[in-house]
C-alpha cells in the first residue's frame, strides 16, 4: 500500500490564483514600483515619448524572447539565438548584394532577388534550430551546451561570410524598407508592429491553441506528457524551429534598419532573452509562465536601462543593473513560491 | 548499548494517515542475531512499519526500542546511524566509484583531507572478501551485476556494524544462482553480529532462510512464528490473507464477444512470452506480487518500453509508441499518479482534456467553452469532490486524483483501458465508486486490463484472472463463486 | 536477467566493455597527438621543421603554453565541479574582474604579493556567492551563474574609468613594467612563473581528485547524490567548497592574463567559459557529473590550445569562431559515444 499523506496546504494569497498569474502579477508589480522610482528620481523621464520607448525599445529582445520563453517553460535553453540574428542578417545581405559588382569581395554577393534572398536566409536560420532540436531533442544532450554550439557556429559562419567586418554595399533599394518602415503619420516602427503582432499571436498560443498548451504539459511534468500521448520529441522539434525562425525575422529587420549584415551584430541578445524571460517571471522549474510576462521583463529591462542613462550612468552600469534586477528576481519569485507553498 | 536478547522491539505501534490506518497498533519482537521474514500482501503494511523503522515516515504512537532503547530516528540517514542499514531496490551505491571507494563511503580516515591508508579499510575489505571474493575491491562498482552491488551495499552495512541489515525484495532483480548465493551470505551474517528483517512475496525463501516469520494484514500483526513450527505454505497463506470475504462478483457472459487484444509471445527484459486475449466489454485483472511483471506488461504494450512478440489490436498490429497507442484507442492510468498520471501544478480543467485535446479544439485552438463543459461533466459523472474546475490537481484527495487520471483517460475515447494499481492509496469509500465505474464502464462496451497486487480487487471485479509471477504468465482462472484464493497466493508466490 | 552466473570466466561481454573502457582513457592522447601532427606537417610545404614558424619550433611551443595559462589554471577546479553535477558560466567574467582588480592594485603602487592575496581572496568571495546561489538558494546553476556571470562583469566595466578600455598605463600613471614578469619573464626553458604554477596547480588538483576526500566526494555528489547523503556526506557543504574553489582559480587565471597583457580588460576573460565546457567535455567529464579526469581534461586544453593557435596559422582570424563551435559539438558527440549509459545484463 501506498499511500501518500495528504497536505492541504493553504496558501497565503489567494486561492484562486495559479502560481503562475501570482508571479506574473508579482513581476507586474515589480514593474510598476520601478517606473514609480525612475519617475521620481530620473529628470525627465515622465515624457510621452519616452514611454513609448520603453514599451518599444526593446521589439529585437521581445521577439526572440518569445521563442526562449517556450523554450524554457519547457525547461530547455536556446543560446544559439544571438548568432543566429547575425547570421541571417548576413545572409540576407549577402544573398542580395549585386553579383560581380567589384573587386572587393565584400562588395559581391549572390544577386538573388530580394524575396528569394529572404526567404533563403529564413531556411539557413531554421537550419540552426534543427541543428538545435536534433542534439537537444533526439539525443537529449543538454541544451545549454548544444546551444553555446550552435551560437557559436552561426556567428562563426557570420563572422567568416563578413570577413569578421561587415557586408553594406551593392544591396537594392528594396532591402532597407522593412526596417527603417514607419507607420503612416506616426513614428512607430513596423518593426514594432511586427513585434506587437508577434506576441499578440504568441498569447494566442500560449493561453488558446492545443501546441500552446503542450508546452506547458511538458514543462509540467515531461514523463506524465508522454504517457498522456504527447510526442515530446516532435514538440520540441516545433519549438526550435519556431525559435531559430524568430531570431532569423529579428536578424533580417535588424539588417533592413541598418542596410547591413554586420558580424557582431546581436551580441548578447540571447543572455538579454533569458534575462527579460526571468525577469518576467518564466521559471524553467514548473513549466510555468507567460509570453506577457516576458514582456513586462522587457518594459522592467528598459525601465532599468533608460535611467540609467537618464541619471547619467555611463553605458557600463548595463551589466550590473541586469544582473543585479535579475538576482532579485528570481530570489524573490523563489521567495514568494516558498510561502506560498506554505 | 545492551545486548538485549531482542535487538528490536515493536509496541503498539500505529501510523495514521489523512484517509488511512497503514499500520494498526502493531507490536512484535524481533530477536538478535536471526534472520526474520516480514510477509504480506501489498497494502499489508510492511513498507510503511519499514519506513518507520528507517526514519522515512515518524510514527504517529506507539514504541520501537532498539537494543533497549527508544528508537526515533528523523531521517534514514539517521536511523543508519543507529544501526538499521537498509537495502532497497534502488541501489545506493555510486557507480563511478570502485567497491572499495563505496565501502568507506562517509567513513574515510582522513588528515588535513588526505586518505590516511589505516586498517579501517583493509577491515572493510575482509568483510567484503569473506561474503564474497570474487569482487575485487578496485573494481568500479558499474561493472558489477546488480546481485554483486547488493553485496557490496551489505558488506558495507556490516562493516558499519549495523544491528539490522533490512533487504527489501531483494531477490527481484538477481539470478538464481545468485540467489544461492545471497543467501549464503545471509545466513552467514547471523554469525557476524547482524539481524537481518527480509521482506519478501516468495514464500519459499521464507522457508528457506527464515528463523521468525510474522505476517501482517491490514496493517494489523496477525502473528510472529519460528518457521519451524510452521506446517506449510498453506499455513502461512491463511495467516496472509485471512478470512477476507470478498465482495460478490456477479458472473458476465463474456465469452462469446470477439477478441480485442490478442497478445503473443511478449517478451522484453523483463517478461518472458506472455500470451493473452482480451474480448470486448471484458474486464481482465493481472494479478501479481512486487516484481511479477505487471508495470513492464502494461508499459510494454503502451509503447513506453521496447519488447519482441506479436500484439494485434482491433485487428491491427499496435503501434509502439505512447501517442500511436492513444490514437489507436488504448488509454493508461499508470501506476504513479502523482507523477506520470497528473499534471499537479494544473488545474482539474488542465488535466481531463489532455489525451484527446482536437475533442474539444477546433483547427488547434482551444474551445474554453467546451473545456469547461467537459471537465463539469467529468466532475459530475465521477463524483470528483470540488466545488470548482479551477482547483489544483496538487490539492486534491488521492481518490480523487485518482478519478482526474481517470476522466483523463475516459476522455480519450479509448476502447481498451489499462489501469495499473487503479485504487492504491485510496480510501474504502472512493475504492467502490472507482470499483462502480469500472463495471459501468464495462458495460458500455469497453474493455478494461487492471494490472493489480490487491487481491479482494482483483476478484471483486475481474471477469477472468491471470497470474504473474516473476515475468512469466502461470496461470489463467475464471472468475467465480468457487475461486480459490489460497491457490492464487500458492501460484503468485512461486508454487506450481 | 538471467545470466549463467559469474565467475572469473571473462565472458565476450565483458571483453568488449574492457575494450571499451580502455578507449575511454586512451582516446584523449591519441587526439592530441593527431592534433600535434596535424597541424606540424600542414606548413612543411613553407617552414623547416622545427624551424622559425614551424607549429613545433621552440618559440611557437613558448608562445603557446604561455597562451595556455589561463584555462591551465582554471579547467582542472571546473573538472571537479562538473563531476560533482554542478556548472560555473560565470568563470569567464570572474576571470575579467580579477583581472581588472589586480591591474588597478598594480598600478596603484601595490606589490605583486598584496595585490595576489587579495585578489585571489576576492576570487574566492565571488565563488562563494555562486555557491550561496546554487546551493544554499537551489536555484539552476545555469541561471544562477548566467546571473553572477552579469554581474562580474558589470563590475568590471564599471572599474575601468569611462573612456578607457582596460585598467592601463595612461599619462598620469604607468603600469609598472615587472607587472610582466609573473606572465611572460623567462624562468626556465623560456617559459614563466605563471606556467610552472599552473603546472603546480594541475599536479595539486590531480592529487585531490585522486587522493583527498574532495575529490571522491565531488564524484559522490555527482554520481549518486542519494547514496552520498545517506552516507553522511554533507552534500550543501561540499558543493559550496567547490564553487569557493573555482572561484580561487577563476582569479589566479585572471592574475595571470592581466600579466600577460600588462593590462585589466573587462572583457579579457571572455568566452572561457566555453573554452572550460569544451576542454571538459574533451576530457570525458560527464554533464550529469559523477565522471571525469582532470589529466584528461588538462589533455582537453592542450588540443583547444593547439587548435586555436594552430588554426590561427591556417586560417584567418575570422574561421576562429566556426572553428570553436563545431570542435564544442564534436565534443558533445564524442562525449555522448564514450559516456553513455552501457546496459548491463
Amino acid at each position: 500500500m501506498n499511500v501518500e499523506t495528504n497536505q492541504v496546504s493553504k496558501p497565503l494569497l489567494g486561492s484562486k490564483m495559479s502560481n503562475e498569474s501570482f508571479i506574473t502579477l508579482i513581476m507586474v508589480g515589480v514593474l510598476f514600483v520601478l517606473f514609480g522610482i525612475a519617475c521620481a528620481v530620473v529628470p525627465n523621464f515622465y515624457l510621452p515619448r519616452n514611454m513609448l520607448n520603453l514599451l518599444t525599445n526593446n521589439w529585437y529582445l521581445i521577439i526572440v524572447g518569445i521563442g526562449v520563453s517556450f523554450l524554457l517553460i519547457t525547461g530547455n535553453f536556446d543560446l544559439s539565438v544571438g548568432g543566429n540574428i547575425a547570421m541571417t542578417g548576413v545572409f540576407a545581405v549577402y544573398f542580395c548584394q549585386a553579383a560581380n559588382v567589384s573587386q572587393n569581395v565584400l562588395a559581391n554577393g549572390l544577386g538573388l532577388p530580394y524575396g528569394v534572398a529572404v526567404l533563403l536566409a529564413l531556411l539557413c536560420a531554421m537550419g540552426i534550430g534543427a541543428i538545435n532540436a536534433f542534439f537537444v531533442a533526439k539525443l537529449k544532450v543538454p541544451s545549454i551546451i548544444v546551444t553555446l554550439g550552435t551560437m557559436m557556429l552561426a556567428r562563426g559562419i557570420a563572422q567568416i561570410v563578413t570577413q569578421g567586418a561587415q557586408r553594406n554595399t551593392s544591396l537594392p533599394d528594396v532591402f532597407g524598407v522593412v526596417g527603417s518602415m514607419s507607420l503612416k503619420g506616426t513614428p512607430i516602427k513596423v518593426s514594432v508592429v511586427i513585434m506587437v503582432g508577434l506576441v499578440i499571436a504568441a498569447y494566442i498560443f500560449e493561453r488558446m491553441t492545443v501546441p500552446g498548451r503542450r508546452t506547458y504539459l511538458i514543462g509540467a511534468n515531461a514523463e506524465a506528457a508522454r504517457l498522456s500521448g504527447i510526442n515530446v520529441v516532435r514538440h520540441l522539434t516545433f519549438l526550435y524551429l519556431t525559435s531559430a525562425l524568430l531570431a532569423g525575422i529579428t536578424g533580417i529587420l535588424l539588417a533592413s534598419e541598418f542596410k547591413a549584415g554586420v558580424s557582431n551584430r546581436a551580441l548578447g541578445y540571447e543572455f538579454d532573452a533569458l534575462v527579460i524571460s526571468l525577469l518576467g517571471g518564466v521559471s524553467i522549474a514548473g513549466g510555468f509562465g507567460s509570453v506577457l510576462g516576458m514582456f513586462a521583463g522587457a518594459v522592467i529591462l528598459s525601465v532599468i536601462t533608460s535611467s540609467a542613462t537618464g541619471l547619467l550612468l555611463s553605458p557600463d552600469w548595463q551589466f550590473t543593473l541586469k544582473g543585479v534586477a535579475t538576482l532579485i528576481a528570481i530570489l524573490t519569485q523563489r521567495f514568494a513560491l516558498d510561502k506560498r507553498k506554505g | 548499548m545492551k545486548l538485549t536478547e531482542n535487538v528490536l522491539e515493536i509496541q503498539d505501534l500505529v501510523k495514521e494517515f489523512p484517509s488511512v490506518r497503514a499500520v494498526n497498533n502493531v507490536s512484535f519482537d524481533i530477536k538478535r542475531n536471526t534472520v526474520h521474514c516480514l510477509v504480506g500482501e501489498n497494502g499489508a503494511g510492511k513498507s510503511t512499519l519499514i519506513k518507520i523503522l528507517t526514519g522515512a515516515y515518524m510514527r504517529t504512537s506507539g514504541t520501537v526500542l532498539l537494543n533497549g532503547e527508544e528508537h526515533n530516528p528523523h531521517s534514514p540517514r539517521d536511523a543508519k546511524q543507529r544501526g538499521i542499514s537498509t537495502l532497497f531496490q534502488e541501489l545506493n551505491v555510486v557507480d563511478q566509484l570502485t567497491v572499495e571507494e563505496n565501502l568507506t563511503l562517509g567513513m574515510e580516515d582522513t588528515r588535513f583531507g588526505f586518505f590516511r591508508k589505516t586498517d579501517k579499510i583493509n577491515k572493510m575489505v575482509n568483510v567484503m572478501k569473506s561474503l564474497e571474493p570474487s569482487i575485487s575491491p578496485r573494481q568500479l562498482v558499474s561493472t558489477l551485476s546488480v546481485a554483486k552491488k547488493q553485496i557490496v551495499e551489505i558488506a558495507k552495512a556490516v562493516a558499519t556494524e549495523s544491528d539490522i541489515i533490512i533487504m527489501d525484495e531483494p531477490t527481484a532483480s538477481i539470478s538464481e544462482s545468485e540467489i544461492a548465493r545471497l543467501f549464503k551470505i545471509v545466513k552467514s551474517l547471523r554469525a557476524k553480529n547482524v539481524t537481518v528483517i527480509y521482506i519478501s512475496h516468495r514464500l519459499d525463501e521464507v522457508f528457506e532462510l527464515g528463523d521468525y516469520v510474522t505476517v501482517m494484514r491490514d496493517g494489523k500483526h496477525i502473528g510472529t512464528k519460528p518457521v519451524a513450527e510452521i506446517k506449510d505454505r498453506s499455513e502461512l497463506i491463511r495467516m496472509m490473507i485471512g478470512k477476507t470475504v470478498f465482495e460478490e462478483y456477479t458472473p458476465k457472459e463474456v465469452g462469446s464477444q470477439e477478441a480485442i487484444l490478442q497478445v503473443k509471445d511478449l517478451c522484453n527484459h523483463k517478461l518472458n512470452g506472455i500470451s493473452f486475449e482480451i474480448h470486448k466489454g471484458e474486464i481482465v485483472g493481472f494479478y501479481g506480487l512486487v516484481g511479477a511483471g505487471k508495470t513492464e506488461l502494461a508499459r510494454a504494450l503502451y509503447g513506453v518500453d521496447e519488447y519482441r512478440g506479436e500484439i494485434t489490436f482491433k485487428g491491427k498490429k499496435l503501434p509502439a509508441t505512447p501517442d500511436k497507442v492513444i490514437a489507436a484507442g488504448i488509454a493508461l492510468v499508470p501506476e504513479e499518479r502523482r507523477t506520470q498520471g497528473l499534471f499537479t501544478v494544473l488545474t482539474i480543467r488542465g488535466n481531463v482534456p489532455v489525451m484527446n485535446m482536437e475533442k474539444i479544439s477546433r483547427y488547434g485552438f482551444i474551445n474554453s467553452t467546451q473545456e469547461r463543459k467537459v471537465t463539469l461533466e467529468y466532475i459530475d459523472r465521477l463524483r470528483i469532490a470540488t466545488n470548482s474546475t479551477e482547483k489544483e490537481a496538487a490539492k486534491l484527495s488521492g481518490g480523487n486524483q485518482q478519478k482526474v487520471v481517470f476522466s483523463k483517460c475516459l476522455f480519450a475515447d479509448a476502447d481498451l483501458l489499462m489501469l495499473d494499481e487503479p485504487t492504491r492509496g485510496i480510501d474504502v469509500g472512493a475504492k467502490s465508486e472507482i470499483y462502480g465505474i469500472i463495471r459501468r464502464l464495462s458495460e458500455e462496451g469497453k474493455s478494461i486490463m487492471i494490472f493489480s497486487s490487491e487481491l479482494p480487487e482483483v476478484v471483486n471485479i475481474c471477469d477472468t484472472i491471470y497470474l504473474l509471477f516473476d515475468g512469466s504468465m502461470k496461470a489463467m482462472m475464471k472468475n467465480g463463486p468457487d475461486i480459490d484464493s489460497e491457490k492464487i497466493i500458492h501460484i503468485v508466490t512461486g508454487g506450481e | 536477467m538471467k545470466t549463467a552466473g559469474e565467475g572469473l570466466i571473462q565472458s565476450p561481454l565483458d571483453r568488449s566493455s574492457a575494450f571499451r573502457s580502455n578507449i575511454k582513457k586512451f582516446y584523449i592522447y591519441v587526439v592530441l597527438v593527431v592534433i600535434v601532427i596535424i597541424f606540424s606537417v600542414v606548413k612543411l610545404g613553407q617552414v623547416e621543421m622545427f624551424g622559425r614558424g614551424h607549429f613545433l619550433s621552440p618559440d611557437s611551443i613558448i608562445i603557446l603554453l604561455r597562451a595556455a595559462v589561463p584555462i591551465l589554471t582554471l579547467s582542472g577546479a571546473f573538472t571537479l565541479l562538473m563531476i560533482s553535477g554542478h556548472i560555473d558560466l560565470s568563470v569567464g567574467s570572474a576571470m575579467s574582474l580579477n583581472a581588472v582588480v589586480f591591474a588597478l592594485m598594480i598600478l596603484n603602487g601595490f606589490a605583486f604579493l598584496p595585490a595576489l592575496i587579495i585578489t585571489l581572496i576576492m576570487g574566492m568571495a565571488m565563488g562563494f556567492l555562486n555557491g550561496f546561489l546554487v546551493v544554499k538558494m537551489r536555484i539552476t546553476p545555469v541561471i544562477g551563474t548566467l546571473v553572477t556571470l552579469n554581474l562580474f562583469k558589470g563590475i568590471a566595466m564599471l572599474i575601468v574609468p569611462d573612456g578607457l578600455s582596460a585598467i592601463k598605463s595612461s599619462a598620469e600613471k604607468q603600469m609598472p613594467a615587472w607587472i610582466n614578469d609573473y606572465a611572460r619573464l623567462d624562468v626556465f626553458l623560456g617559459l614563466p612563473w605563471a606556467f610552472y604554477v599552473a603546472l603546480a596547480v594541475i599536479a595539486v588538483l590531480i592529487i585531490v581528485q585522486r587522493k583527498t576526500i574532495l575529490g571522491k566526494y565531488a564524484a559522490a555528489i555527482g554520481g549518486n547524490r542519494t547514496a552520498a547523503e545517506l552516507s553522511g556526506i554533507n552534500v550543501v557543504k561540499m558543493s559550496w567548497i567547490l564553487y569557493v574553489i573555482v572561484g580561487f582559480f577563476a582569479a589566479a587565471a585572471g592574475m595571470a592574463r592581466a600579466s600577460y597583457m600588462s593590462l585589466g580588460d573587462p572583457l579579457s576573460g571572455d568566452g572561457m567559459e566555453l573554452d572550460n565546457i569544451i576542454v571538459v567535455l574533451l576530457g570525458g567529464t560527464a554533464f550529469s557529473g559523477g565522471e571525469g579526469s582532470v589529466p584528461k581534461t588538462i589533455v582537453g586544453a592542450l588540443i583547444i590550445m593547439c587548435v586555436t593557435t594552430g588554426l590561427m596559422t591556417v586560417i584567418p582570424a575570422f574561421w576562429q569562431t566556426v572553428a570553436k563551435g563545431s570542435v564544442l559539438l564534436f565534443a558533445v558527440v564524442l562525449n555522448h559515444i564514450l559516456v553513455r549509459e552501457k546496459v548491463k545484463c
